[in-house]
């Protein structure tokens, strides 16, 4: 496809990495990480594609996170990914630092392909593969006229004598 | 659902973090729904149920919901 003129890199693959940020964090404080996230990426040679400001979600089950010997439940997190283009053995090295930052509770890297993969905006209605609309055939709601036998035996007769 | 919903709507990467898309393959617990229900091609179904994990290791989705 697309690969030919990527290649020059020849180990470059496109990653993402989805994050969860503890909530305790104070809304001033989101930017000032997720662009260190961002910086911690372009430090290893890392090509930003795309990625999302981390926004406060309810998660869907309490998480634990160890800060210091001290347990943390969290049941809201930020949530924020970047997708990005880096050398495959430069990836083991992100997962490092982001295995000790403090501010992650958990981070999930995958690989990806470079186009947008969020589809649920332009979504197809299912209605519009509607079914083609059924043809009425003409002249099917004619009422057939009753059969008059007489009057055809007459007409018979006055077409043969003619 | 007949017919496969990710190539009806022309969806070729899945992804963990559509979750308004993975819920409709879930069922009232959390589960994956069964090809059979969901009408997915076996290859989308694969693709459908590691979204779905991702998704769930990162809270987006229940493991189990009440």
């Amino acid at each position: 496809m697309d690969n030919t003129n990527e290649n020059i890199e020849t180990n470059s693959r496109i990653y993402e990495v989805g994050y969860l940020l503890v909530p305790t964090l104070s809304e001033e404080n989101v930017p000032g990480v997720y662009s260190g996230l961002k910086d911690l990426v372009v430090g290893f040679g890392g090509e930003i594609i795309s990625d999302e400001m981390p926004k406060m979600i309810p998660i869907a089950y309490s998480m634990l996170k160890v800060v210091q010997n001290v347990r943390n439940k969290f049941n809201t997190a930020y949530f924020g990914w970047i997708k990005f283009e880096i050398s495959a053995d430069k990836i083991s090295e992100i997962k490092k630092k982001l295995d000790l930052d403090p501010n992650v509770i958990r981070f999930l890297i995958l690989k990806t392909v470079r186009e947008n993969t969020i589809a649920a905006k332009r979504f197809v209605h299912k209605d519009s593969r509607r079914k083609a609309p059924t043809v009425k055939k003409e002249g099917e709601n004619e009422t057939v006229l009753p059969i008059d036998k007489e009057e055809i035996d007459k007409e018979i007769d006055a077409m043969v004598s003619a | 659902m007949k017919q496969d919903y990710f190539s009806a709507n022309n969806i070729k990467y899945i992804d963990y973090k559509d979750i308004e898309i993975l819920k409709k393959f879930l069922n009232p617990n959390g589960k994956i729904m069964n090809h059979k229900r969901t009408g997915v091609t076996a290859k989308n179904q694969r693709q459908l149920a590691g979204a779905i994990k991702n998704a769930r290791f990162l809270g987006l989705l229940p493991f189990v919901a009440k």
